[in-house]
């Protein structure tokens, strides 16, 4: 135990003083607020213009909405129709049609209450931690697998692995605060998005003004049921890329792998399952699925609906762990460690 | 008895058809300068990477300090640089000792400095291991080997890359190890180097054993007699009988026989008996660089015929 806390320390010593995990870092926290500061901007389109509809087709072919030959469906915003201002609207266009076109604004604007406190939600906290937690999570394990390839092979592609090896540390020992270095660095990565999102959320907030109406906040529980979840689900995908590392024993082809499944899996089920339907029963047992069910549905390519249950994935997800663990353990235990390979 | 600090039985790997080492049999004993030669490719850094547990045998055993095979505790008591010395490039010379210090838990933050300055690297400690020259690679990886100050160090071609004045400074490193009372083994195709250092010495090729044993007793034993006689076909055959006597051969007008040369007295004697005269004698002390050529039958590429001990 005081042997793996040792080389947990020194590991971090040496990972804090590469770039690459400072600039996966700023990449995670940069593509977490994405979609907290969209929520924002949405917010204020909406709140300012109580949104947009779009202009029937025999209008706006001339005027301040002739753009229409250009591609663009021409909109009027909800809240100028409600207000009675209809300067923007084309000066040719029939009242029967400007009736109907406040009457949709009319319509839309029952709706803008519950939008707006959907997207208050989004970018206020704790709603906006699941958000950026979400995002996080979907990026974030792309960055992890080009982290987890980059920390364990570049040992292999030094040569630095025998250096370490003939210092007495031990395989398994080294193996193991190799993960948990990586799972650690994940989970604080998690919570720095946390930070973030809470100071882009006291920002927003401060610059949103008031919340809309009647607006209540989410539960922090579910806050925290995200943290554990984006926290866990990186997990499986952790040691699919350590595996795969350690199998090639080369950074560049253990995150080509690790990446290349990510994209590869999503790809195959959206193809397959058009084709065969007993695929879906086969995809509810594969990883990226799992650990998008898991996580709630944030995966690219990936719907939010149907899939494997919460159960079943952390199911699924640990059996992927304890697999992968045991293998990259089992590999880098009883194989030969070469010199420098390059890679 | 000598105690022995490495000790191996018919140690052997192979990696499928290629034998990388055969049935090695070697007894290191502790203190001294102990060589292990051979050409490229004879299997020495396979060797050392099976003492230090990187590389699995196939067959046989070893003991490192009495102990059966490795363990993190005998490693603790090894320092080695095993081919190229590999560190982290992103990190300063002293940041990577720092490192392996710690990992190893050997010695204190004050003996990388020691360590730095006694391979002459002071001045560049906190530069990036990246900008480092091969030799200044190569003195970093000394240094490293002796992090914690450890009772056998292992050295594998530790003088690649040096400068003369560099290669002479890390022959009075080794000698000043051994004179503290340190083991170390040195890997090396460097004859002259190994000759100069070593009291002694193992000697590999294609994988096997050739010799093994004090460099002056190889030497002593692997002497020549170059004679010049009244019967020279008398001569040969008389000295053929002698058990002694090696070989013996007809090298530019002389008699050639390999036979250590302290017992050239014995050779008149035995000629004289059989009405054989000597007319001229020169016993000859062989280097270890022609003893090496003797006993592996060729140059220093391994791709030769294998000698018949």
């Amino acid at each position: 135990m005081i042997n793996i806390a040792n080389l947990l320390r020194w590991e971090w010593f040496k990972l804090q003083r590469r770039w690459i995990p400072w600039i996966l870092l700023a990449l995670l926290l940069l593509f977490s607020q994405i979609s907290v500061w969209g929520s924002f901007f949405s917010y204020r389109s909406l709140e300012s213009t109580g949104g947009e509809i779009p202009l029937p087709s025999e209008a706006g072919s001339e005027g301040p909405f002739g753009a229409r030959s250009e591609g663009r469906i021409p909109t009027v915003a909800v809240n100028d129709l409600l207000a009675g201002d209809f300067s923007r609207l084309p000066p040719d266009m029939s009242p029967e049609v400007i009736a109907g076109l406040v009457a949709q604004a009319q319509q839309q604007a029952t709706q803008q209450q519950a939008q707006l406190q959907r997207l208050y939600d989004d970018f206020a906290m704790p709603g906006s931690i699941p958000n950026a937690l979400g995002t996080a999570q979907t990026f974030g394990l792309i960055l992890l697998a080009i982290l987890t390839a980059s920390v364990i092979g570049t040992e292999y592609g030094l040569g630095t692995l025998r250096s370490v090896l003939v210092r007495g540390t031990g395989r398994w020992p080294y193996l193991a605060v190799k993960f948990l270095t990586l799972a650690v660095t994940a989970a604080v990565a998690l919570l720095l998005v946390l930070g973030v999102t809470a100071l882009s959320s006291l920002i927003a907030t401060t610059l949103a003004g008031s919340p809309p109406g009647d607006w209540a906040s989410p539960s922090w529980a579910d806050a925290g049921v995200a943290l554990g979840k984006a926290c866990f689900s990186f997990i499986p995908y952790l040691a699919l890329t350590g595996f795969m590392t350690v199998l090639v024993r080369s950074s560049a082809a253990g995150m080509a792998i690790g990446l290349g499944y990510y994209f590869a899996e999503q790809i195959v089920v959206q193809l397959f399952s058009n084709f065969f339907d007993w695929f879906s029963t086969v995809a509810d047992y594969l990883l990226m699925q799992n650990i998008s069910a898991w996580a709630g549905g944030f995966s690219f390519g990936a719907g939010g609906g149907g899939g494997p249950g919460t159960l079943h994935s952390f199911l699924v997800l640990a059996v992927y762990t304890v697999a992968f663990g045991i293998a990259a353990f089992w590999l880098f235990q009883r194989r030969d460690i070469a010199g420098a390979s390059g890679g | 008895m000598e105690e022995l600090v490495i000790e191996t039985h018919s140690l052997t790997k192979r990696y499928g058809p290629v034998l990388a080492v055969s049935e090695l049999s070697l007894q290191v004993p502790q203190g001294g300068v102990f060589g292990l030669l051979g050409p490229n490719g004879s299997g020495k850094t396979t060797t050392m990477g099976m003492l230090l547990g990187l590389v699995q045998p196939t067959g046989g055993t070893f003991r490192l300090f009495g102990h059966e095979g490795t363990n993190p505790d005998a490693l603790r008591r090894i320092g080695a640089v095993v081919e190229t010395p590999a560190f982290y490039p992103y990190l300063s010379g002293q940041a990577n000792l720092r490192y392996f210090q710690g990992i190893s838990r050997g010695g204190s933050p004050k003996d990388v400095d020691r360590l730095l300055g006694l391979v002459g690297l002071s001045e560049r400690a906190g530069s990036k291991f990246v900008t480092y020259s091969q030799g200044m690679k190569q003195r970093l990886g000394i240094a490293y080997a002796l992090l914690g100050d450890p009772e056998l160090v292992l050295l594998d071609e530790p003088t690649n890359g040096l400068d003369p004045a560099g290669m002479a400074e890390v022959r009075d490193l080794i000698r000043q190890l051994a004179a503290t009372g340190h083991t170390v083994l040195l890997s090396s195709h460097l004859l002259h180097e190994v000759e100069q250092v070593c009291e002694r010495v193992a000697i590999l090729a294609r994988g096997h054993l050739i010799a093994q044993g004090k460099v002056q007793d190889l030497l002593r034993r692997q002497g020549v007699v170059r004679l010049k006689t009244t019967d020279d076909e008398g001569a040969t055959s008389v000295l053929s009988t002698l058990a002694w006597v090696d070989k013996v051969r007809a090298e530019g007008g002389y008699l050639v026989a390999t036979a250590p040369p302290e017992r050239a007295w014995e050779l008149t004697k035995a000629l004289a008996q059989q009405d054989v005269y000597v007319k001229e004698m020169v016993p000859v002390q062989v280097s270890l660089e022609e003893y090496f050529m003797e006993v592996t039958g060729g140059s220093m590429t391994g791709n030769r015929q294998e000698a018949s001990r």
